[in-house]
């Protein structure tokens, strides 16, 4: 580029690294000559350290790609599209399992709904927050996956069996935009997803990469109940959404 | 329509533009000065992404996906902020004035100390900053808060490097003297 004469602006360019060697030299041997330029130089980095300090770089919003997806029509290529958010989680999971050992998950073709599942009960938990929507009322819930997904999941409170509902969102399993309930016990949070059956059978209780998972089938679909809760407490919990009336 | 695109067109959306989902998300906030609107704006502007996917040269992926974030941000602005952009054909109007008549320094009656400058908070220079025209705001956040070099910015804001830079140096100097007014108030 060829810098304007004058050097208040090229005392900018510099500050930034915008100057081939020649110019650099040339603002170098004003500054050292010019005070009030110095003093300039040292305010434009001044403005710059308080600007990278106070106002860090923000992360979109939790949710934002998955709206940029829906509305998009994108969800179902989430799967197989390149790095994301879920790729990414079951890259921790395979980790997690490597790390943990239990590498026959990771070597065997292996339950992979199940990991997804995990996968996104993980991802879930690392996000600020672990809902999309974030109510302990059922008619709050339930309505909000009218109109996202072709079937509101049976939603009930189980706060007087001491799994208070906290919320709902939708996980992508395969390429299946699916409902999850998610339910706390204590400071344990349970991630309950809705899969259409024929997608998954159920499987005996079992545990990936630290997570207990429960799952049965009922009413043309089969839940997932996944949770770092101890198996029992999970069973129990299984137990009082399978009673528990219609939602 | 969008599902009728092929797969590698969603392949390609999801390798050129959601890596940028967060810098676009950033310049919109900052251009339409609240989250929501935001939001709006970055869902338009990758419905255009996507529609426009087999246009990208595939240079720049990041510079290509902000500059459609702007236009969308301005589309935004000229319907819900227009007096925004009223202001700011003034004041480029004024720039140009000031620039063929050689006076770009814009050296103001107040010049801060850097240390003064430094101890800035984050309320301050976000105020600061959102007070700016449009076009020094952008020139400034792309510059200072995410990190693009001149040429990205002027591929961006579609200007000269030259208009780069002077906008750059106006914004800045806006910052400080702002910064400087807070502290002689002695609002803090």
């Amino acid at each position: 580029m060829t810098p304007p004469s004058d050097p208040r602006l090229l005392v900018h360019a510099y500050v930034d690294g915008e100057l081939d060697p020649a110019h650099a030299l040339e603002v170098e041997r004003q500054l050292a000559s010019d005070p009030a330029l110095a003093a300039e130089r040292d305010r434009v980095e001044a403005l710059r350290r308080a600007i990278a300090q106070q106002l860090p770089r923000e992360n979109a919003p939790p949710g934002l790609a998955r709206r940029v997806e829906a509305a998009l029509g994108l969800r179902a290529a989430r799967a197989v599209s390149g790095p994301s958010w879920r790729a990414l989680a079951a890259s921790v999971a395979v980790a997690a399992f490597l790390g943990s050992g239990a590498t026959w998950l990771a070597l065997s073709p292996g339950p992979a709904d199940a990991d997804m599942v995990v996968a996104n009960h993980m991802r879930a938990l690392i996000a600020p927050q672990p809902f999309d929507v974030g109510s302990s009322d059922r008619h709050t819930v339930k309505p909000w996956f009218n109109g996202r997904i072709p079937e509101a999941p049976r939603v009930v409170d189980l706060a007087s069996e001491g799994f208070p509902l906290v919320g709902g969102r939708i996980d992508v399993v395969g390429r299946n935009p699916v409902p999850t309930l998610v339910y706390r016990h204590r400071q344990h949070l349970i991630s309950l997803s809705a899969l259409p059956i024929g997608r998954a059978t159920p499987m005996p209780p079992e545990q990936i990469a630290g997570y207990n998972i429960v799952s049965w089938a009922e009413n043309g679909l089969t839940y997932w109940a996944v949770s770092d809760l101890a198996a029992a407490d999970l069973n129990t919990f299984a137990k009082a959404f399978r009673t528990a009336g219609p939602g | 329509m969008a599902s009728l695109k092929s797969e590698d067109d969603q392949a390609r959306f999801a390798r050129v533009v959601q890596p940028h989902l967060a810098d676009a998300y950033a310049l919109a906030r900052w251009l339409t000065g609240n989250r929501a609107d935001a939001e709006d704006v970055v869902q338009e502007a990758c419905l255009r992404a996507f529609r426009g996917i087999g246009g990208f040269a595939g240079v720049n992926a990041r510079a290509w996906v902000l500059t459609i974030v702007r236009h969308a941000a301005y589309t935004w602005l000229g319907k819900n902020r227009s007096a925004a952009l009223l202001v700011v054909d003034d004041l480029e109007s004024i720039e140009r004035q000031q620039a063929t008549g050689g006076d770009a320094s814009g050296e103001g009656p107040q010049t801060p100390e850097a240390a003064l400058i430094e101890k800035a908070d984050a309320r301050q220079l976000e105020t600061a900053i959102a007070e700016l025209p449009v076009p020094f705001r952008e020139t400034l956040v792309l510059r200072d808060v995410q990190g693009l070099d001149y040429r990205e910015i002027a591929e961006v804001t579609k200007v000269p490097i030259g208009t780069v830079m002077s906008r750059l140096a106006r914004a800045r100097r806006r910052l400080m003297e702002r910064v400087a007014m807070d502290e002689t108030k002695g609002g803090r």
